[in-house]
């Protein structure tokens, strides 16, 4: 077999299996670059100067079934993944008669005004659970894990309100300036993100050094690049046979 | 090498994205740069037709994601992003389909240098994306390999990497 032949074979046996195996994941996984930044926060009730190209967030559910007795473990994520639960099985306790526990994650358009002192950033997000069928009452048995993403500005905690008063819960910070909070959720209710208020987001010390970093990275490896270059069409006019010269 | 490369990068993880991204690409330049040809002895389609061969395929890599929805990332900050991801992409290309192919071709023939790189391929991305990527890695790499035995260049294995990489940009 000749190498066209086989690299024709190649390619086209590649593609198909290609073609096959996508769907089971959404891109080809083969990106090695820096990790891909987040698409902008979608905002309920966006500042001025961020409605313009603003898209509305979204919410998500998921039905999970109780298998003897008890609500299996799994995850409810909403279709902008701005928020995510996920819980044990036998975390949730299901009311009788109840064949399924529908959990509901819904940004709030009308949320409660935050404690005195307190600034909400970003979406305040309804978090709650029903049985099925008959829309029962869902109780807990123990806590479940919330991870909430926040925008870009100053963050300190979450807080939760369980329908009366809204109590910090202890939360988490993503590492690498990464833009989510994870807290373990106590109850039903409404979960958000917040701030001292008038506090400040990252210094612009620290927004300089992300970019310093960046940006010096990518001339260190431009400059290379060029200088690689350089260096191999000198190599390739050294190598090139000199002209004959002229016999007088 | 090259899986050392990735493993190097797997270990520097901790240290950062950009830094260990970094260095999985210089020592993949260093792989392109000391093991780089003396003379070409193959014969090459053109650069023009390479050029539309690798974006075809490159296309035809993207096709099952377009019909996502587009994401909302600004278009602002493409631009650096977009410049490493062709970077890291031109780099992975020149060692496996470039130094690696070239090995293996003149040492078990054309065959299994097109399997070897699709392994290769499929074994530095295991790290990031896990045992679940890795047939769809190998069927890329393997259509790779093939596009670098047909046209006998590199180049549009890396054009057709970079629009794949660019995909998750835009719609990933």
């Amino acid at each position: 077999m000749t190498a066209r032949r086989a690299g024709l074979a190649a390619l086209a046996l590649g593609l198909i299996a290609t073609a096959l195996l996508h769907g089971h994941m959404g891109s080809p996984p083969v990106y090695d670059g820096i990790a891909v930044p987040p698409e902008p926060y979608r905002w309920e009730s966006p500042p001025p100067n961020l409605a313009a190209g603003n898209k509305p967030p979204l919410p998500g559910d998921a039905t999970l079934p109780i298998q003897n007795g008890q609500v299996a473990g799994g995850g409810v994520q909403t279709g902008d993944n701005q928020v995510v639960m996920y819980f044990g099985p036998g975390a949730f306790k299901a009311p009788a008669g109840a064949t399924g526990v529908k959990c509901t994650i819904a940004p709030d358009p009308n949320p409660p005004a935050p404690p005195a002192g307190v600034e909400i950033r970003g979406n305040v997000y309804r978090i709650g659970c029903m049985g099925e069928p008959g829309g029962g009452l869902v109780t807990l048995a123990s806590n479940y894990h919330v991870t909430l993403r926040f925008p870009p500005g100053a963050f300190k905690e979450i807080y939760y309100k369980d329908g009366s008063v809204w109590r910090p819960l202890p939360t988490l910070t993503a590492p690498g300036g990464d833009p989510y909070a994870s807290v373990n959720a106590p109850g039903f209710g409404e979960y958000a993100a917040t701030a001292a208020t008038g506090a400040q987001g990252p210094s612009v010390f620290s927004d300089l050094g992300r970019y310093l970093e960046f940006f010096g990275i990518l001339a260190f490896v431009i400059l290379f690049g060029a200088i690689a270059i350089v260096q191999e069409i000198r190599r390739r006019r050294h190598r090139a046979p000199a002209p004959a010269k002229r016999r007088r | 090498m090259i899986l050392g490369a990735a493993l190097l990068r797997t270990l520097l993880l901790p240290a950062g994205d950009l830094l260990s991204t970094m260095v999985f690409a210089a020592c993949l330049f260093g792989i392109t740069w000391f093991e780089r040809p003396v003379a070409a002895n193959e014969s090459r389609w053109g650069r023009g037709r390479s050029l539309v061969a690798g974006l075809m395929v490159g296309a035809v890599l993207l096709a099952p994601v377009v019909s996502g929805s587009f994401s909302t990332r600004p278009l602002s900050a493409f631009v650096p992003w977009a410049a490493i991801a062709a970077l890291v992409a031109t780099l992975e290309e020149t060692s496996i389909r470039g130094v690696l192919y070239r090995r293996l071709a003149g040492e078990a023939g054309t065959v299994a240098a097109i399997v070897g790189g699709a392994a290769a391929f499929a074994l530095i991305h295991l790290p990031r994306y896990g045992l679940g990527a890795m047939p769809l890695d190998a069927a890329v790499g393997l259509a790779l390999g093939g596009l670098r035995a047909l046209t006998g260049r590199v180049l549009p294995c890396a054009v057709a990497h970079t629009l794949a990489d660019w995909g998750a940009w835009f719609w990933a």
